[in-house]
């Protein structure tokens, strides 16, 4: 039973140490992540409304947004938005105009399988933005959808129809809720 | 001469994964892209090392029946910090490895090396070890990646290299990673024992 | 109560996304312990157990601990630590009370504590089953489905595999090809066929 104690004697103090140790990189690593977080929105915000001089993070009924204004008057919405895709949740910032036309579209986050669902944000070649996200510019997000509007991407039919989906659905509970 | 030998043992002879044959999940998930495989082999490599060299230093203190929970903790505390550190520095690059960071904490390799060699012997040689066997699995995972992303994608490191046949998308996939590897183990023994 | 999000986890870990051969989780051992069909049926049991038991213990720790108390750069080690444990806990249980089962997959359990399969499905019910710092609807359920999910398509890989290696015995596979790398050509064919099964929506 002794020996037993010292075992997990010894455990524990190296289980203390790396706790220890983690516990300090978490806090040097925190704010640089949160920094780097904070850059990438910042670079889909000015991608999607790149005419809009500054946006204000807003939160309402827990959907978080950015208003972007263009000379003091606003412009459109940018809307966070989650999406249940294949592989996981796929987190994407679409923009809207006040009267809901998709302005753009970038993925901020996905777990899509590589070279299927991953092609949602695939640039191809020689082009700048990501070519299925380039479909949605111009539609209406109230009622976009896959077949109608937007191209599927092959062999990626889920991926495709849940960011479509989900851009549908958020802006529509967004927009209804803004008007009000 | 010996510290040489402990280096240059896993680039090739004891090459962790076309000889031992180990740590396979990462090779094989993250390889579909160079810059993925680069990333993947730069953080296995520095795991090694830490985990390594502290494994080598509690070596004597550490008491037999514990001692896979203490090394353990140790690799998982490294595996922690390359974690944190990439999500601050290359959030990209932490986005496409994805769940395969935290995973390296159950990559054979470590542990191998940890319980085979760096708990019997002192931390500088373990250091050379765990360079020569980093960077082994690195240049493994590279030449994987490199074949995958030429055929499955056209381009190699995000270049594209040729436009005039339509990659085709399995080498990519799953199927494609394990073809891969096993055609180039199969070539590796080929043409070793053909030399002897 | 949704039975039929429970079957679609079910189905989707076993053949869609199997772990073993669209996931490579748990590839070592599958490769190393798929020569004969009796070890190899064992270990897949073995392995369903813990990954079982550990998708259960490791949401309750991040759904309890971790959260809460905003620890999950402790994930890693943690979960980690916890299934270290319970397999060392679950061996010494079995050996003593159950020595019949043991004799089944008892030898496995050690070597499992380094298996992908099992960290990895705990890492992915994290991922998947907690959305904004919260647990989704049901997600210990769901969490505990996909663990046996995947224990359960790792089973099914390891049986389909030791099943081809014991008739390639009598096969006459080049000699630069034996053992692993033939293996993994199999294995590429297998998860070509699986690969059929992408995109089923149910």
């Amino acid at each position: 039973m002794n020996q037993m104690f010292k075992f997990g004697m010894i455990l524990g103090v190296i289980c203390l140490l790396a706790t220890l140790v983690l516990a300090a990189t978490y806090q040097v690593t925190k704010p640089k992540i949160e920094a780097q977080m904070r850059l990438e929105e910042q670079a889909a915000l000015k991608a999607i409304l790149p005419a809009a001089d500054s946006f204000k993070e807003k939160t309402l009924d827990g959907i978080e947004y950015f208003e972007a204004f263009k000379g003091g008057s606003l412009s459109g919405y940018c809307l966070k938005i989650t999406a249940s895709g294949y592989g996981g949740y796929i987190r994407l910032i679409a923009g809207i105009t006040p009267d809901g036309v998709i302005k753009g579209v970038r993925i901020l986050e996905h777990q899509e399988t590589p070279g299927l669902g991953s092609q949602i944000d695939q640039v191809k070649p020689g082009e700048k933005d990501p070519w299925f996200l380039r479909q949605f510019v111009g539609k209406s997000a109230r009622t976009v959808a896959v077949k109608k509007d937007i191209d599927a991407i092959t062999g990626a039919t889920i991926s495709s129809e849940a960011v479509t989906g989900a851009i549908r659905t958020g802006a529509d509970v967004f927009l209804l809720k803004v008007k009000r | 001469m010996k510290m040489m030998g402990e280096f240059i043992k896993g680039l090739w002879r004891e090459n962790p994964t076309f000889r031992i044959v180990l740590g396979l999940c990462p090779t094989l998930a993250v390889s579909t892209s160079v810059s993925n495989g680069i990333g993947m082999g730069v953080a296995a490599t520095f795991v090694l090392i830490g985990s390594n060299i502290f494994v080598s230093l509690v070596r004597n203190i550490v008491p037999e029946k514990v001692r896979i929970p203490c090394f353990i903790v140790i690799i998982a505390t490294f595996v922690t910090i390359v974690d944190l550190f990439m999500k601050a520095y290359s959030p990209a690059l932490s986005r496409s490895l994805g769940m395969f960071v935290p995973l390296i904490v159950v990559n054979c390799i470590v542990l191998g090396r940890a319980e085979a060699f760096s708990s019997k012997e002192p931390p500088l040689r373990s250091i050379m070890d765990a360079l020569g066997m980093g960077i082994g699995f690195t240049w493994a995972l590279i030449l994987i990646s490199a074949i995958r992303e030429l055929l499955g994608n056209g381009s190699i490191a995000g270049i594209y290299i040729s436009r005039s046949f339509e990659p085709p998308l399995f080498m990519i996939l799953a199927p494609g990673a394990l073809l891969t590897i096993g055609l180039l183990i199969g070539m590796i023994n080929y043409f070793t024992t053909k030399r002897r | 109560m949704d039975l039929s999000s429970y079957i679609l986890i079910l189905i989707s870990t076993v053949f869609i996304n199997n772990f073993i051969l669209s996931r490579f989780l748990g590839l070592c051992s599958f490769i190393g312990v798929s020569k004969n069909s009796t070890p190899a049926v064992s270990m897949g049991l073995a392995v369903t157990f813990v990954t079982t038991m550990a998708s259960m213990i490791t949401w309750l720790i991040y759904n309890f601990i971790l959260l809460p108390y905003h620890l999950e750069y402790l994930r890693t080690i943690s979960f980690i630590l916890v299934i270290a444990s319970f397999v060392q806990f679950a061996e010494i249980i079995i050996q003593k009370k159950a020595p019949a089962l043991y004799k089944i997959f008892g030898i496995y359990l050690p070597l499992i504590t380094v298996n992908c399969a099992v960290f990895g499905v705990a890492v992915l019910n994290t991922d998947v089953f907690f959305l904004h710092g919260q647990a989704v609807p049901n997600s210990f359920i769901k969490a505990v489905v996909q663990g046996f999910g995947a224990g359960a398509g790792f089973t099914l890989a390891m049986l389909l595999m030791s099943g081809i290696r014991e008739r390639l015995e009598f096969a006459d596979v080049p000699h630069c090809l034996k053992d692993a790398p033939i293996t993994f050509i199999i294995a590429s064919l297998m998860s070509l066929a699986f690969l059929g099964f992408s995109g089923f929506k149910i």
